[in-house]
């Protein structure tokens, strides 16, 4: 039986991850810059929360084609209460929040209810929240973000941003719920096999409601970030959301029929695209190329995961 | 003698840490049919898989007529003539009968499905597999016992002239049995070779002419004939001792104090009116055919499929079991299914939290807290009480072999500490000793006071264990026997239940 870092989901990840880094830092130094590494760790902070929302639902074995719906929704609602209402920052926060906990009881409870797959529910509610953030912005953006908003979505301390606190606590948060907490073993055990989960006395619903829940809070917190990055309310926000959410759990090694995941290896999934995605900027390639590149490097590295589990197991 | 058709020379296969085949011989010859035996884990599954192209050996020869043939894939086996039954379902549930008995070889007229060519050939099969279904009928419409014979049938239809059948029997009725068992003779007169994988010795006994033993990954014996042979010499082969019988002591059962009752008791399910006693310390059996509704009683009990009319008492107090939350949590019932890899079990997930999952709520502190170590440390002494043979708590249970993945579905309820146990066929598929090892088991809970409805379609096993057995039928609970022990009394009066009922 093989242990330790080499047996964990994340080991060629890290491999990649460090040496893509490598490279890019031996190529343009001006990566190393504090500047350029401010912009990449401001990309992680919103993409981590992304692909955290999406691994939540990924972990009960279904799909969350709403998760930059419930981003964009909440943004608009965050900016436009302080703009319109004049609500204080906390309470807008607290807004925020509150309307993701409600998309994501929506699709909880319609899912676990109706019984239909999650990925037909959401496609709908994707379409539903979509409507409601073009409704109420007639797709116009809320400029009238706070100043202590905007000046949040700036501050650094010592190079970093202090928008990273927010997913830095998310990710222990999660990764506490999937490795400390019965939730979270009760929703692995759920996306792995519902039947069983359901005969051991597991409350399905429940699980799977709560899941939708904290993965539109996700969600909430992604689509705040970027209202404090954009430094206003752009009705936008979460539209180009949806193959990073699957990408970066994916080839951190989720199983996309559910029941299995990996926190540590989500977020350097989000690391690698963010890399990728630097590259494009600081060696000026043609998008086409970092588009081929992201594709081929996700083929990669659920190839590698494959070969690992086959070399791993017996038959 | 005539020349083999098939025959494997030293073949050995690993796996990381295992070597599951260590030298294996095997002669087929034509016109026979050739048992392959031994416990789980002994190779068998390995070997059926290398003749598949499943596996390719590590060493060793396959030979086909003389020749030697490696198969890169499931195909090239079936193209060398060599179709297969396996145990797991195979079947696509919305295609008709027919079109999945002609699969491989759908017939086509200009281009297209010839449709009325493919329910003709399949008809041929079904008749003579004595199946009363149409050939038009979606798979998904069938009884698991009718699909088991589909499934027969889809590799009977190939015309091979090698023929693999990994344990056909597990799901269908004593009768559908007979009817097989004549077919497959009659397939071996014409020449057919057959290999059948059984833990049915019964079975081998009436139907086999030779058979090859495994243990460990190694030939135990190499096609002796069965005549030379009794059923202790092959389980001695088998388990390399002689077998050792359950040891049951005295038991007694309190008849007073009844811990669950169904009164007239109906479900959605498609029962009516039962009635049933439990006591505690009492092993009652629920004997009947598949389809029955036996499993469908015991899940209506925990909470799937509703109870319609009639009352449920446990312990007692009149009860209402919503879901299998409350029944774990409030009545303390616990269901351990028959169906290990679809219900029972969660094979991606390791031994600790298959057997943890039960009792999670339990261990936990403030808001739902639990460390990794903490709870399997909990379910440690299960893996030592029933000695379940993996390397650690964190080995995932689709890794093990099938008897010590049942051992790990039966810890999970014996961690949960139920009153009231419902097992579900708990040796169905199970080689020899672990069944030895469950059957003392459940004797063992029951004596320290649990109640146990043992839901079984073996019926030696119903009268080793059982202190009643209900005979059930149709949806229906056809009568009572009370267990004196003796299989011939009870199996006559069992069947006698069933063959009244379909009488009237």
């Amino acid at each position: 039986m093989l242990k330790g870092i080499w047996g964990s989901d994340w080991f060629g990840l890290f491999v990649v991850a460090l040496v893509a880094g490598t490279g890019l830092a031996l190529f343009q130094p001006a990566f190393l810059s504090p500047f350029n590494l401010y912009v990449l760790l401001i990309s992680f902070s919103l993409w981590a929360l992304v692909a955290m929302a999406q691994m939540v639902i990924i972990a009960i074995g279904q799909m969350n084609l709403s998760v930059g719906a419930i981003g964009g929704l909440v943004a608009i609602s965050f900016a436009g209460s302080m703009e319109v209402w004049g609500l204080p920052v906390p309470a807008a926060i607290l807004l925020g929040l509150a309307i993701a906990a409600l998309c994501g009881l929506l699709n909880g409870v319609m899912t676990h209810v109706t019984g239909i797959s999650a990925f037909v529910i959401t496609l709908a509610t994707l379409s539903i929240f979509k409507g409601l953030n073009i409704g109420i912005t007639e797709a116009q953006p809320f400029y009238g973000v706070p100043d202590v908003v905007k000046a949040f979505g700036n501050a650094r301390f010592e190079g970093l941003p202090h928008m990273l606190i927010v997913p830095v606590v998310a990710i222990i948060l999660i990764w506490l719920l999937f490795n400390r907490m019965v939730l979270g073993r009760q929703m692995l055990a759920l996306g792995a096999n519902r039947h069983a989960a359901e005969l051991s006395g597991i409350r399905v619903g429940r699980v799977v409601v709560i899941a939708h829940v904290i993965s539109a809070l996700l969600a909430a917190m992604a689509g705040m970030l970027a209202v404090a990055r954009l430094q206003l309310g752009q009705p936008t926000i979460g539209d180009d959301w949806l193959i990073l959410s699957f990408a970066a759990p994916v080839i951190g090694g989720a199983v996309l029929a559910g029941g299995h995941i990996s926190v540590i290896g989500t977020c350097l999934g989000v690391v690698i695209v963010t890399l990728i995605n630097n590259a494009l900027v600081l060696l000026g390639i043609d998008p086409f190329f970092v588009q081929l590149f992201l594709g081929g490097l996700i083929l990669i590295a659920v190839g590698l995961n494959r070969w690992r589990e086959r070399r791993l197991a017996p038959a | 003698m005539t020349e083999p058709v098939l025959a494997v020379e030293g073949a050995t296969k690993s796996f990381p840490g295992v070597k599951a085949l260590d030298g294996v011989d095997f002669v087929l010859r034509p016109g026979e049919i050739h048992a392959l035996l031994g416990e789980n884990g002994a190779g068998k599954s390995t070997l059926i898989k290398i003749l598949t192209g499943v596996h390719l050996p590590d060493s060793g020869t396959v030979r086909l007529f003389g020749e030697p043939v490696r198969f890169r894939n499931a195909r090239a086996a079936i193209q060398a003539g060599i179709s297969a039954v396996h145990q797991e379902r195979n079947l696509i549930p919305r295609m008709s009968v027919a079109e999945n008995i002609m699969l491989e070889d759908l017939p086509e007229r200009f281009g297209f499905v010839d449709y009325a060519a493919v329910n003709e050939r399949a008809l041929l099969w079904i008749e003579r597999l004595g199946l009363a279904i149409r050939p038009d009928q979606p798979v998904r419409s069938l009884s698991v016992a009718q699909m088991q014979l589909v499934e027969i049938a889809k590799a009977l239809v190939l015309e091979a002239r090698i023929l693999l059948m990994d344990e056909p029997t597990a799901s269908i009725t004593p009768h559908e049995t007979e009817v097989l068992f004549g077919l497959l003779k009659q397939l071996r007169d014409q020449g057919a070779a057959i290999v059948f994988v059984s833990h049915k010795l019964e079975e081998v006994f009436e139907l086999c002419d030779r058979v090859t033993v495994l243990r460990d990954g190694r030939n135990a014996c190499n096609g002796l004939p069965i005549g030379e042979l009794d059923r202790a010499d092959v389980v001695r082969f088998m388990i390399g001792r002689d077998e050792r019988t359950a040891k049951l002591g005295d038991k007694p059962v309190d008849a007073a104090d009844v811990v669950l009752r169904l009164d007239g008791v109906a479900t959605s399910l498609g029962h009516a009116g039962i009635d049933l006693e439990l006591r505690r310390g009492e092993i009652l059996g629920l004997y009947g055919l598949v389809g029955a509704g036996r499993s469908e009683l015991a899940k209506a009990l925990v909470g799937i499929g509703g109870v319609t009319a009639g009352t449920v008492t446990v312990a007692g107090q009149p009860a209402v079991v919503p879901d299998p939350t409350t029944a774990l949590q409030r009545y303390r019932i616990g269901y351990v299914s028959e169906d290990r890899k679809g219900e029972g079990l969660i094979l991606i997930h390791d031994v600790g939290r298959n057997i943890g999952i039960t009792i999670w709520r339990r261990l936990s502190g403030w808001l739902g807290w639990l460390g990794e170590g903490r709870a399997r440390a909990a379910c440690r002494p299960f893996v030592e009480k029933l000695a379940i043979r993996t390397p650690s708590m964190g080995q995932k249970v689709g890794n093990l072999s099938g008897g010590n993945q049942q051992k790990v579905s039966v810890a999970k309820w014996l961690a949960a500490d139920c009153d009231i146990l419902i097992v579900d066929e708990p040796t169905v598929g199970i080689d020899i000793k672990t069944k030895t090892d469950l059957h003392e088991l459940l004797w063992e809970l029951a004596s320290s006071g649990k109640a146990i409805l043992l839901i079984s379609s073996d019926m030696p096993e119903m009268v080793a264990l059982a202190d009643r057995i209900l005979v059930m039928g149709g949806f229906r609970i056809l009568g009572e026997v009370r267990n004196d022990h003796d299989y011939g009394r009870m199996s006559t009066a069992i069947m006698g239940h069933i063959h009244a009922a379909e009488a009237a």
